[in-house]
């Protein structure tokens, strides 16, 4: 390649793992250092990361003809490294008192962050691809972590094959569409599309097809979404919380960015596929958490049902709706994560998960328990929270777009939801705990839930600062969509 | 007479309450509660101290719009998001209506809250109810003030959230538990139409304002069939939060909260919320012919539905409840006939003798320490002052010259006789029950001789908190307690007067604000002597046919009842309908196919192998195959399988 690549771009993602690289030395050399504060040492690393990437807000700059660096990835890298701080932090004390090798716990956590920076950069399908594979890797390692724990090694071990499983069906996918297109570059894809559509052959079709099929089980949308519940249940509790955070927003970004780019012209096409790929999400997470008794199976199986609502947002993709997904998207990642605090504090304090062990949080940790009800509520779509406010903003984008049906679905399903949230709710306050003793308080934990919840309140009151950001985000994808609606303007009194 | 109010005050009208709850629940987080640096009772005097300046307050803002004659006072609203088309403000509607709705909150409120501070005290959850009650009334305040409809919307559902934390507040218990539970949940079945109205009124009119819907529906602006699915998907909504038939089954249960909540519930707050919203966009239900018509027949089955079952409940509650449910099909019935105003004034005065009738069952609560009218009776030589003001309340419900609820009632029936006649029809024949329940409801709890009272009754079946309350000659309720029933009772006379025929000051208001197109369809109706004659009439036959029956015997019930078969055993069953919702849809409809998809997708594939492989005592070999060889490819099959419907799904799609 003539053009020489501006490394400097990737800076974050260096960093990154120049720390998990550091993390894993200083585990090695440093026993005295104590496990926890090799979590907070990871976190800082990967906040550090987030904050070096806000060096290119606003800018529009590309890494060769790989990956974009523009407020897009600005937003998701800033997301994700969030997430990753989050989840170390989480971490510590779990790692301390339950798992082995710390440092390559943590290393693996900023690997997979690398791996989802990289989906959000991409605007090439193997960029995307191995960036997808570094995720997914840390992540299928990450849930075997427990290693003397049955359900740890065969969650991980059924994750992987279906992964790999998934992943060959994505390849396959990338494959057609480049035999098709003759490029991997999303754009140039799009402009291909874009022209006459006679002449596209059939195997275009499938290899999009079969991309879905793959994104489908990154994301965990019903019938790919088999391995969700089992992960989630077998994972350690952090790591449970990684996969619906990151490998949720990570696959989104990327599948948003891919669709906007690359398939938007033939929207026609897919959008009532993804309609029903979306209504079958929403029912059956939603109806299947309903039975739940155990709570990370039951936030995996409401986790699929998010799923649902997000590919509404595909499905009647245009710029507002990308805003709006993206929202949304960041409102998930927020509330999930303070979802899942509260199940690890409870965790840590009394390694119990089973929904009907909530019983009595109310009296023995009152803080948790109402955070807890606040992160639930805002995941049923209650108004005050983050919730009510992105998925009111995503329905309402889709049924401008004439999918009011499908916002109709979606809306449904909202309001069922809240019947499992309660089921939970009810436990923690009406329940009468065995012990009335008060927990312990972690002040870090605590104030990372503290900070998560005021996110929470944020998003759901006062949205219009992240929703710009999100705006911001998502005009680089839509760029040239932009000029054609400014050219329509012309000659409009 | 004052000057007009300004923007500031009129938020402080719902910010007032809110800040109420924040300290109170900022104060028991920190700790002071239990440790005794704060005594619950400020609670309870800081939320009447909040609820006043909100009533003084909203009095300013009645006068204002007096001033205006019932047209709105404008304030610039604030913009909040803005996303592609969607633009969303928030900001505040003071006009006639939302002045009237406004001094009926507070004021209602109020008086419940000085009620409840003797009610409840000696209640653990003191605190929370009082901080629960005052974001109870200052959701209801930002529903009754807000100027989009997403903001009408969010405290809408604030609204049913509180309902369902003052429904279950003695959560201990069971019923409770289940009735807040029921309330929140069959509510939002209203509410799934509320929402899909406002993503239907977006896509039509661009705007979520509601000054903007009224413009578009008035201009034409929006297609007959989605302005006829807006109003109807805003009625499911009405219905739903007003208790309308087939919605309403969750008002009878939802007495398991304190009695002060029901007062709340039922004269000021959360019912009277759907009648607002109809009322709010009456400008949108008045060019829709359809959606008029669905309401008055909606309101007329409530209005005798109810009133028939409140005839053959026992819990003076239960009777109050259906009573509510007939009032407020009344109300909906005046809607769906064009009259608007005459709606709105039967919420007004019903506000005042519901809220006392309810405070008056309390009080014979407090007495007797249950709520079964069969163990009641002769109360009115114990309790005078509660029985006198329930008189009042009572004749008022019932519609008798010249109480309050004379005038309102009397021009909804007015209006349906000059609109739609046959919901005339309906509406006397509901007088008719309405006395009949209410005349049954006295005699049994006042009069005759007393039949003992909790003492005669299990303790498990026992009402409110007081119930173990050793109670043995029923007395008199405290001070605190009868004066809010003092001044409700003279309310309850009274408030008909500020709108008489020739002194339609209220009247005026309540309508002043309504577009001048708008204006013109309402059914506008003199006094017409012969309709409240005949209905006075027709209410006294009801009582003195009550006297029959249950004072003088000369009628005997269960002769009435085999008669009537199967009349009365559909009552006593609530027309099976807690049965079809509960047990046919519920059950079997709802967990019956999430138990089927769990069956399909998770018992067979999923907990089988997790569990079977998880709980096994030891690893061995043979059950790692078995995760390897059976489970990962039934998944990997399922997916290829649905990959081979997305590709097969796609190629269909296109040739």
């Amino acid at each position: 390649m003539s053009t020489s690549l501006e490394w400097g771009l990737l800076a974050p993602e260096f960093l990154l793992a120049g720390w998990a690289a550091f993390i894993i030395l200083i585990d090695l050399f440093w026993g005295g250092l104590g496990k926890e504060r090799l979590g907070w040492l990871a976190a800082i690393g990967a906040a550090a990361a987030g904050g070096l990437s806000l060096i290119w807000v606003g800018d529009t700059k590309e890494f060769g003809t790989l990956a974009d660096i523009n407020d897009y990835t600005t937003l998701f890298r800033v997301l994700f490294c969030g997430i990753g701080a989050t989840i170390c932090i989480l971490s510590a004390r779990y790692v301390k008192d339950r798992l082995l090798h710390p440092g390559e716990f943590y290393a693996l956590i900023l690997l997979a962050v690398i791996g989802a920076n990289g989906m959000a950069a991409a605007h090439e399908l193997l960029t995307a691809y191995i960036s997808l594979e570094l995720l997914s890797f840390s992540l299928y390692t990450l849930t075997a972590y427990a290693k003397f724990d049955l359900r740890s090694n065969e969650a991980g071990l059924k994750y992987m094959l279906l992964g790999a499983f998934s992943s060959a069906i994505f390849l396959y996918g990338i494959g057609l569409i480049y035999g098709t297109t003759g490029s991997t570059q999303f754009a140039v894809i799009g402009d291909v599309l874009s022209g006459d559509t006679s002449d596209i052959e059939w195997g275009m079709y499938m290899g999009l097809a079969l991309i879905i099929g793959g994104l489908g089980f990154k994301v965990a949308a019903v019938p790919f979404h088999m391995y969700t519940p089992d992960a989630y249940e077998g994972a350690p509790i952090p790591i449970t919380a990684l996969i619906s955070a990151l490998a949720k927003a990570a696959g989104f970004a990327f599948f948003l960015k891919l669709f906007a780019v690359a398939f938007l012209p033939l929207i026609d096409d897919w959008r009532y596929f993804i309609a029903g790929l979306a209504v079958a999400t929403m029912a059956l997470g939603n109806l299947v958490a309903i039975q739940q008794r155990n709570m990370k199976r039951l936030l995996a199986y409401s986790s699929i049902g998010q799923v649902g609502y997000l590919l509404v947002g595909i499905a009647a993709l245009s710029q507002d709706t990308a805003s709006a997904l993206v929202l949304h998207l960041i409102g998930y990642a927020v509330t999930n994560l303070a979802a899942f605090t509260c199940i690890i504090l409870y965790y840590n304090w009394t390694g119990k998960e089973e929904i009907e062990d909530y019983k009595g949080l109310a009296q023995r940790a009152p803080y948790v328990a109402l955070c807890l009800t606040i992160a639930l509520f805002s995941l049923a779509g209650m108004p005050l929270f983050a919730g009510f406010t992105t998925k009111f903003i995503l329905f309402q984008a889709a049924a401008d777009e004439d999918m009011l049906w499908l916002a109709g679905v979606a809306a449904f399903f909202s309001f069922v939801s809240l019947y499992y949230y309660l089921i939970v709710i009810r436990e923690m306050y009406v329940g009468e705990a065995e012990e009335k003793t008060r927990f312990p308080t972690p002040w870090l934990e605590y104030t990372a839930l503290t900070v998560l919840i005021a996110g929470v309140f944020l998003i759901g009151l006062y949205p219009r600062p992240v929703l710009e950001l999100a705006e911001d985000a998502t005009a680089t994808i839509f760029v040239s969509e932009e000029l054609e609606s400014g050219e329509d303007l012309v000659g409009v009194p | 007479m004052l000057d007009p109010i300004k923007e500031g005050a009129v938020w402080a009208i719902m910010f007032l309450p809110l800040a109420s709850f924040a300290i109170i629940t900022l104060v028991s987080f920190l700790g002071l509660t239990r440790s005794g640096a704060w005594s619950p009772r400020y609670s309870g005097y800081l939320t009447i101290l909040a609820i006043l300046g909100s009533f003084l307050l909203s009095l300013w803002a009645l006068d204002s719009v007096a001033d205006t004659d019932g047209a709105r006072i404008g304030f610039d609203s604030h913009e909040w998001l803005t996303v592609g088309d969607l633009q969303v403000n928030i900001g505040i509607t003071l006009d006639g209506l939302a002045a009237v709705m406004l001094v009926v909150v507070t004021g209602v409120s109020l008086l419940v809250q000085i009620y409840s501070q003797e009610y409840m005290r000696e209640d653990e959850g003191y605190n929370r109810y009082f901080a629960f009650m005052s974001l109870f009334t200052a959701s209801m305040l930002g529903l009754v003030l807000a100027s989009s409809v997403l903001q009408l919307f969010v405290f809408w559902e604030l609204v049913g959230l509180c309902s369902y934390l003052l429904i279950g507040f003695w959560f201990q218990k069971d019923s409770a538990r289940r009735a807040a539970l029921k309330a929140f949940m069959v509510t939002r079945i209203g509410d799934l139409g509320f929402m899909i109205a406002l993503l239907i009124i977006f896509t039509q009119t661009g705007s979520l304002d509601i000054d903007e819907i009224y413009e578009a529906a008035i201009a034409g602006a929006i297609g007959s069939t989605a302005l006829t699915l807006f109003a109807l998907g805003l009625f499911a909504g009405a219905a739903g939060k007003s208790a309308q038939f087939p919605l309403h089954t969750w008002l009878p249960d939802a007495m398991e909260g304190p009695t002060p909540v029901s007062a709340l519930i039922h004269a000021a707050t959360m019912v009277a919320a759907g009648v607002y919203l109809v009322a709010r966009f009456y400008p949108v239900f008045a060019v829709s012919e359809d959606a008029l018509l669905t309401i008055a027949i909606i309101g007329s089955i409530t209005t005798i539905g109810a009133a028939l079952l409140g005839i053959v409940a026992t819990d003076i509650k239960r009777v109050m409840a259906y009573s509510t449910i007939s009032q407020l099909g009344y109300m909906m019935m005046g809607l769906g006939v064009g009259g608007m105003v005459a709606a709105i004034f039967h919420l007004f005065t019903h506000a005042f003798f519901k809220a006392l009738l309810f405070l008056g069952a309390g009080s014979v609560n407090h007495a007797t320490g249950t709520f079964d009218m069969r163990l009641m009776g002769g109360l009115r030589k114990y309790m005078p002052i509660t029985y006198g003001t329930m008189i009042v309340a009572s004749v008022a419900l019932v519609g008798i010259f010249p109480f309050s609820g004379f005038w309102s009632k009397d021009e909804i029936l007015a209006d349906a006789w000059a609109d739609r006649p046959w919901v005339f029809v309906v509406g006397m024949a509901g007088v008719y029950l309405t006395a009949l329940y209410v005349g049954r409801m006295i005699i049994m709890t006042f009069w005759g001789e007393y039949r003992g009272g909790v003492q005669a009754e299990d303790e498990e079946h026992a009402g409110d908190a007081h119930a173990g309350a050793h109670h043995r000659a029923p007395h008199e309720s405290p001070a605190l307690m009868t004066l809010p029933l003092l001044v409700l009772a003279v309310l309850a006379f009274g408030a008909g007067f500020l709108n008489v025929p020739g002194f339609h000051w209220l009247g005026d208001i309540i309508e002043g604000w309504l577009p001048h197109e708008t204006e013109e369809l309402l059914t506008h109706t003199d006094f017409k002597l012969w309709i409240a004659a005949t209905s006075v009439a027709i209410g006294l036959a009801g009582l003195g046919t009550a006297w029959a029956i249950y004072q003088a015997k000369m009628l005997d019930p269960a002769r009435i009842r085999s008669f009537l078969q199967p009349l009365p055993q559909l009552l006593d069953n609530r027309y099976y309908l807690d049965y079809l919702y509960e047990t046919v849809f519920v059950k079997e409809l709802v967990l019956g196919s999430a138990r089927w998809g769990l069956a399909l997708w998770d018992e067979y594939v999923i907990d089988g192998a997790v569990n079977g492989l998880a709980s096994a005592t030891g690893w061995s070999a043979e059950q790692l195959k078995l995760a390897q060889t059976g489970q990962v490819q039934l998944y990997g099959g399922v997916m290829f399988l649905g990959t081979i419907a997305a590709v097969i799904g796609i190629l269909v799609v296109n040739p």
